[in-house]
Order: C-alpha cells, then sequence, then structure tokens
C-alpha cells in the first residue's frame, strides 16, 4: 500500500506553518515526531487566547482542517509561564468528494503517491496557554467543528476549563450531581502524597490526612 | 399524542455496556436523543499520574475488553514518540500481527453481539468459535486471553513462539473459509435484512465533522485511514488498501456498516498471513525476551516541557494519546495522560441518527456503531 510520505507531509507542513505565522499572536513550527520506525512531521503552534477563535476559523476555511480530534485541558499551578493549558489536536483528512453514479457512492480511493496541497493529510496540534486565573476560560469552536463539543464537554468536567460560548456545558463522565468546582484532574487533587497511596494503603478513606482537605469525597 | 421523554439504560440490551439513552418519543417515532455516559469512569486518566511509563500499559489494556491490544499498542507508540526510542523492525511487524488479530477478535466480537440485537442468535455462537481461535493465538504471544500487556516500550514482550506461524496461518486459512458462511447467514436472513437496510442512514461529511471515524466512517465510501494516511508501524511494506463500503447517496446504513466488518476482518486476516511471510528474521526464528532484535533501548524518564502524540487506527476509529512529561519523580510518570476514545465521540452522532426513526430501530442504529463503554467512559 503506498501511504503518504514523509517528504510530503513535511512540505505541506512547512506551507502551513508559513501561512499561520503570518497571523496575529501565532507562532507555530514544524515538529519532527516518530512512530515507531518512521517520522511524522507535524504542525505545532502557540496561540494566544484572545487571537484562538479567528485562528480556529482560518483553519477551517482556508486551510480545509476538517476533523477534531481531541480536546485536553492541562493544570500547571507551578509552571512559570502558564497556570492553565489547552491543547488541541487537529487532523486534515484530505477527503475528496466521491463520485456519485446511478445512487450509488462509487469509493474514493485516494493515491497517496499524487496527493498535494490541501489533500495532504496533516497532523496539527495547537496549544493555547491561559495565565494564572481562578475561572480559566477560552472561546469555544464547538460551532466549528462539531467534534469538540463533547470533548469540550470533557475538558470542563474533568479540568475545569470553561469554554466561552458553548452551548450545553454539563457533567459528562463525573456524575451530575458532582459539587460545583470539583474537577479531579486539578493538580491539588492528589492520588499519592507523603509517600501514602490512597488506592492501596486506604481505599476507604478514613485515614485521610488534614493536608489534603481540599478533596470532596 | 403527547411527546415523552423515555429512559433506555442503564440496564438494557440495546446499550452493550453500562449508559443510558434518553429518548423523546412521539408514539413510536424518535423525536429528540439525549446519551448520558459516565456509568463507569475510572479515572484513567488520573491514575496514570501516578504510575510510572511502563505500568501504564496495563492500565490501557483495560479500557476496552473487547480490543485490549490496540488500546496498549496505541499508548506504547505515544510513550515512544514522548521517550524518543527507536524500534526494531521485526518488534513493529510483531505488533502489525497481535494488532491485526485483535482487529478480527474484536470484530467478530461485534458480530456476535449484532446478531442477537436484530434477531439472529446462531451468528453468536459462530462467532465466538472463531474468535476463540484468535484468542488463543493472542495468548501464546501475550500469556492471557483478554488482557495482554504485550507491547513494551521500545518493542515487544516476547517474540513469536515456536510454530505459531504455523498455526496462524492455518487458522486465519480457515477463518477466512468461514468468513463466507457468516455472509450467508446475514446475507440470507430476510429479517437481518429488512431491520438493517434503509435504517440509520450516517452522512459522510456530517460524520468528518462530528468527528466520526474508523469503519463508520468508511462504510459511507470515505477512504480515511489512520493506517495510510498518517503511517505508522510497517503497514507501507504490505499489499493491501483500506475497505471502503459502496454506499447510497444518503449515507451509510446499518447494512453498510456489518458490511465494512466483514471486509475488514478479511483485509486484517490477509495482512497478517504477508506479515508472516515478510517478518525479517523469519517467522520460525525464536529470540530470548529482552533480545536487541525486539526490544530496543527505552529512556525511563521524561523531562518537563517534552510531550508526545500518537494517533492510531483502533478496531472502532481513530484513538490517541496524548502524554505531557514531566511528572513526579524527576519525570519518571507522565504529568497528563489524555486519551482519546472513538466511541466517546461517535455515540453523540449515533444517537442524532435514530431522529426519525422508529423505538424498535435503536437497538439496530446503535448496535451497528460498535459502542464499547470501557473506552468512552475511561
Amino acid at each position: 500500500m503506498v501511504v503518504v510520505s514523509e517528504k510530503v507531509q513535511q512540505a505541506a507542513a512547512e506551507k502551513l506553518v508559513d501561512a499561520l505565522n503570518k497571523m496575529e499572536g501565532v507562532e507555530s513550527s514544524v515538529d519532527l515526531r516518530t512512530s515507531g520506525t518512521q517520522n511524522r512531521p507535524i504542525v505545532n503552534a502557540l496561540v494566544t487566547p484572545e487571537n484562538w477563535r479567528a485562528v480556529a476559523e482560518e483553519l477551517k476555511d482556508i486551510h480545509e482542517v476538517d476533523h477534531c480530534s481531541m480536546i485536553t485541558g492541562i493544570h500547571w499551578p507551578e509552571s512559570n509561564d502558564k497556570t492553565w493549558e489547552v491543547v488541541y489536536h487537529f487532523l486534515r483528512t484530505g477527503i475528496q468528494d466521491p463520485i456519485i453514479v446511478d445512487g450509488l457512492v462509487i469509493p474514493n480511493i485516494v493515491d497517496y503517491s499524487k496527493v498535494k496541497g490541501k489533500e495532504v493529510p496533516l497532523e496539527i496540534q495547537i496549544s493555547v496557554n491561559i495565565q494564572d486565573t481562578r475561572t480559566p476560560s477560552v472561546a469555544t469552536v464547538q460551532d466549528i467543528w462539531v467534534g469538540a463539543d463533547w470533548n469540550e464537554k470533557e475538558t470542563w468536567d474533568l479540568v475545569g476549563i470553561d469554554f466561552e460560548g458553548h452551548i450545553g456545558m454539563r457533567r459528562v463522565l463525573n456524575p451530575h450531581e458532582s459539587p460545583v468546582g470539583f474537577h479531579p484532574l486539578q493538580k491539588q487533587h492528589k492520588l499519592r502524597y507523603h509517600g501514602f497511596q490512597e488506592m492501596y494503603d486506604d481505599a476507604q478513606g478514613f485515614k485521610r490526612k488534614p493536608v489534603d482537605s481540599s478533596r470532596v469525597k | 399524542m403527547a411527546e415523552m421523554w423515555i429512559s433506555m439504560g442503564p440496564q438494557h440490551p440495546m446499550t452493550h455496556g453500562l449508559w443510558t439513552l434518553k429518548v423523546k418519543v412521539d408514539g413510536e417515532t424518535v423525536v429528540d436523543t439525549e446519551p448520558d455516559l459516565g456509568y463507569i469512569h475510572r479515572g484513567v486518566e488520573k491514575i496514570c499520574e501516578s504510575r510510572d511509563f511502563t505500568q501504564i500499559t496495563t492500565y490501557c489494556d483495560r479500557l476496552c475488553y473487547a480490543s485490549a491490544n490496540t488500546w496498549s499498542h496505541a499508548y506504547i507508540y505515544a510513550a515512544e514518540d514522548l521517550l524518543g526510542v527507536e524500534v526494531p523492525e521485526r518488534a513493529e511487524y510483531i505488533r502489525l500481527i497481535a494488532v491485526e488479530i485483535q482487529r478480527i477478535a474484536s470484530h467478530l466480537m461485534w458480530l456476535g453481539a449484532y446478531g442477537p440485537d436484530i434477531g439472529n442468535l446462531s451468528v453468536m455462537v459462530w462467532c465466538l468459535r472463531e474468535r476463540e481461535m484468535m484468542m488463543d493465538l493472542l495468548q501464546e504471544l501475550g500469556g492471557s486471553r483478554m488482557h495482554y500487556n504485550f507491547p513494551r516500550i521500545g518493542g515487544v514482550k516476547r517474540d513469536l513462539p515456536h510454530g505459531f506461524a504455523l498455526r496462524a496461518r492455518h487458522k486465519l486459512k480457515l477463518f477466512l473459509d468461514r468468513i463466507q458462511e457468516y455472509e450467508a447467514l446475514f446475507d440470507e436472513s430476510t429479517v437481518f435484512l429488512i431491520r438493517s437496510q434503509g435504517v440509520g442512514y450516517a452522512k459522510p461529511e456530517e460524520m468528518i465533522n462530528h468527528g466520526v471515524s474508523g469503519p463508520n466512517i468508511r462504510a459511507a465510501g470515505v477512504n480515511h485511514d489512520i493506517r495510510t494516511s498518517h503511517p505508522y508501524s510497517v503497514y507501507s511494506e504490505l499489499d493491501w488498501a483500506p475497505a471502503v463500503e459502496r454506499s447510497s447517496i444518503k449515507g451509510a446504513d446499518c447494512y453498510d456498516r456489518y458490511r465494512i466488518r466483514v471486509e475488514e476482518m478479511r483485509q486484517s486476516a490477509n495482512l497478517v498471513l504477508q506479515a508472516l511471510d515478510k517478518i525479517p528474521g523469519g517467522a520460525e526464528t525464536y529470540h530470548e525476551p529482552g533480545d536487541p532484535k525486539i526490544l530496543g533501548k527505552a529512556p525511563t524518564r521524561a523531562p518537563e516541557g517534552t510531550s508526545g502524540s500518537h494517533h492510531f487506527e483502533d478496531s472502532r476509529g481513530e484513538s490517541m494519546f496524548y502524554i505531557a512529561g514531566g511528572g513526579e519523580g524527576r519525570g519518571k510518570m507522565p504529568y497528563r495522560v489524555s486519551i482519546r476514545s472513538p466511541m466517546f465521540i461517535t455515540i453523540p452522532y449515533a444517537s442524532k441518527c435514530m431522529i426519525g426513526y422508529k423505538v424498535a430501530d435503536i437497538p439496530a442504529i446503535m448496535g451497528s456503531f460498535d459502542p464499547c463503554i470501557g473506552e468512552t467512559d475511561r
């Protein structure tokens, strides 16, 4: 099977990086990631929260980034340059419209030795850093990629980063009756403290230490 | 008649796990739906933050009980990206064999569960019989029947055992013959055809935007396969093409989603047979565990500021791991592990596909998307 070659992906990634760097508040570069025996070039960008919405719209409309894979929220309480980080992973799938004959869709088998321009599949990773605040929030992309909808719900539910303009925000993995402000992936909630491993040493929570009083159970 | 909400689940045969589908009905017609997940949320992402990189493999195995190997491999590729590990080529072939056999086992489990959903009980017994052959092969590789803990950062736990190639070829050839029997059993069953054809159309352009991937999107004639578009492993060296189904212009119905999985099983069997022929060093050679031919050297710590990610073609779609390094123990543990579950994204979309159909169609539509709640809730 002919797969996408590293060279073609590298060239496509460089092109996208050039276009992104011209936008305001974007620093991007081509990262060389590895997978087993191969290298894969990906686009890695750092976007300021104020410009994120404009960048997202341009990615979808002009650069045909059509698939939102994952949204990850990270809490960095001890880091110098950020306290919250949202990492977006997108794919440009390069899918072309299939041919329709007599009401049947003829499968569109892409020949990856000939793809060029915006048909080249590409991975895009975008980080948005948020400064120290009690109510972290970033603009939603729910209406641009519907695939981001449940990812954003999950990020708010687990990490506590809110998405401005998100419609229908609610708990998805935690119980609906979880206390307000309880987001288990924030770093003040610890599984292991002072060499003490809650899961094995105190499964019932009887010997809970006062240090961890912020924990909700 | 007044519209009303009813709850299907958490314990309903349609759910294939533990979750609730809230359905708004107008008589027998579905008007609106709302999935409610999280019943078996175990907090795997949080647990991973206090485990070292090797220990996490076992947790990833347990994300999905029907397709354990694909999940641990997805994690291992991301961890290798983070730690910067070179993998020997022989190990890559062994991984491909393990993953593709697992894909067959997972699809067989799906087919076996989908039959009873729409009134064809005998197919379940047949599918589980063949799944047993695949489980035997995986047991030879990993040592256990469900949770193999087979891949290691830098390679695999063990080489192919003596005689594995012979038994695998025999069983896969037998399996390729028997697929025809399943196809006959389904395609000649009037009940199956009535309940699956023209039901639950899913449009390709909607599916891409909703983040649906894997067999569900290939059923609609879209050629989107991570194995070819974002290549990993040694798929480029084998002779194959992703299975893509011809669907109608309305999109893929339940029947298309059944066809694509049968085609994929065939393809996986062919991939394994080819990999057994092409594996460097030959399939009959055996290296002791830890030999540099099957296990590369890997560092145990990832400093702060590093990150690794990998997209992986799971049996149900695109799975993905993102790992940020620099956690406890000077980077011995990850700072944050994030998991993309294909079904977490697909279930909300599948629920929207039901609108306009009858309540009795819900099991047929939901089952055809192959839900697995273990990975959805994490």
